[in-house]
């Protein structure tokens, strides 16, 4: 028995109340005050012992509450950083093996392995606790569940553990104010983003499928009609070919893109085409300009080319009716040059935009995931480990 | 999360169609009315005529 005014520690199995030690310099005030009684895993327990525990020659410092309940014994209520886990001690022996210990049928990973030494003791013990006890804690983890094991001479001591929210313990024992604040991610407290990986995959998985049919669909049935091909010589200074006018013809159907396809005998050199595409039911003109320029040589490196001598581009929302193009390209070496014109192409872009767009939740989804992980796995041995909670 | 992503997905694929469906694209087509061209074909000069174009090599 500790007691926390004037750090005094009884042995409360003599009848002399003989003090075993006193500790005037660790006296604490727990969170939770000693004799509060609260129901928290179904149980109510209350408040008899607190302590306060530090990783030898570290500065992690934690606390542990100890409950009991008459009927069901004792359990440790542990908060470190405001996590809190509720503990009790482990029926039978977990088997370790390669940095795993499995307990009824669960996996936990090994999460670390400290000298634990008391600093602070106050109320009652099943033992008698001195300051300065130490013993080797080793923690498991399998989020929301932890896994203990605590090495002493004399013994070693599993016990199982389960995050419990702050809050929870401050609404179960009728605490004002509210829960420390926590810091980082506990050990054992459960990823938000458990459980959502499998979701999000299939979810991407269908979708993806989808704007694949959604341009296989279009590809099918959209027209995919040639509707104009010119070409002609271009020789500049001259008027040969310096302007083309197109037949008419027709673009029909619901309003969608015309594709523009442009091709030249351009060698070392470049061509702008100015094309136009007239409506002639309404007068509306479309104009836009192009560039081809494709160059290659040989140096000391070998061969190398640059640019190309065509191009494509798309017109876009064209609506139907009777159209004439016109062309007129402008370079400074003569060249033969085609461009076609094809009535509803699906543009593949759309697709390519589409599965990115679609890709950037789950990315999104999987960089949270392993960044909360690696703030929980930066507490522990293995800080350049990943964990994986799915 | 997951309701979100169902959300966004389903808009991002209701744009892919609306796109193939319409045609929709960005461009920089200068519009503009005119007259006849089949008429009179040399009336029309489009809106880059009588620029000099410097670009390329």
């Amino acid at each position: 028995m500790a007691c926390g005014n004037c750090g005094a520690v009884l042995d409360a199995a003599d009848p002399e109340h003989q003090l075993i030690a006193q500790y005037e310099a660790n006296r604490v005030a727990p969170g939770i005050p000693l004799g509060t009684r609260g129901t928290i895993g179904g149980q109510t327990y209350e408040v008899i012992g607190y302590l306060v525990r530090k990783v030898v020659k570290e500065p992690y410092t934690w606390s542990e509450y100890l409950l009991h309940n008459p009927i069901h014994g004792q359990r440790w209520l542990v908060e470190y950083h405001g996590h809190w886990t509720l503990t009790r001690l482990a029926p039978g022996v977990p088997k370790v093996k390669k940095k795993v210990a499995r307990y009824e049928e669960v996996d936990y990973r090994h999460f670390q392995t400290a000298k634990a030494e008391l600093v602070a003791v106050v109320g009652e013990f099943p033992w008698t606790p001195r300051i300065g006890e130490k013993a080797v804690v080793e923690d498991y983890i399998a989020p929301p569940r932890m896994l203990s094991v605590e090495r002493s001479q004399q013994e070693s001591t599993w016990s199982t553990a389960e995050h419990v929210e702050g809050a929870v313990v401050w609404k179960a024992f009728g605490l004002p104010g509210r829960p420390p604040t926590r810091i980082g991610v506990g050990a054992a407290q459960p990823s938000p983003y458990a459980g959502v990986g499998r979701p999000m995959f299939l979810l991407f998985s269908s979708f993806l499928a989808l704007a694949v049919l959604v341009q296989l669909v279009f590809a099918v049935f959209s027209q995919q009609r040639l509707v104009a091909d010119l070409n002609g010589e271009y020789r500049p200074g001259t008027s040969d070919a310096a302007q083309v006018i197109s037949e008419p013809f027709a673009l029909s159907g619901r309003t969608s893109n015309v594709m523009v396809e442009i091709s030249t005998n351009a060698a070392n050199s470049w061509v702008y085409f100015t094309l136009t595409l007239v409506n002639e039911d309404t007068g509306v003109a479309k104009t836009f300009g192009r560039e081809v320029g494709l160059y290659s040589g040989r140096d000391s490196d070998g061969f190398w080319s640059e640019g190309a001598n065509w191009d494509r581009a798309y017109l876009p929302s064209v609506v139907s009716g009777s159209y004439v193009l016109l062309v007129e390209p402008e370079g400074p070496h003569a060249m033969h040059w085609r461009v076609r014109l094809t009535r509803d192409v699906p543009r593949p872009l759309w697709l390519w935009l589409a599965l990115g767009a679609l890709l950037l939740p789950p990315a999104i989804f999987l960089w949270r995931r392993a960044a909360f992980e690696n703030q929980r796995w930066s507490e522990s041995d293995q800080a350049s480990s990943d964990g994986d909670d799915d | 999360m997951v309701k979100a992503y169902v959300v966004f997905g389903g808009l991002v694929l209701a744009a892919l169609t609306w796109t193939h469906y319409t045609g929709w694209g960005p461009s920089d087509v200068t519009e503009q009315k005119v007259k006849s061209v089949r008429n009179n074909p040399g009336s029309y000069r489009s809106a880059y005529g009588g620029r000099s174009y410097t670009g390329a090599k």
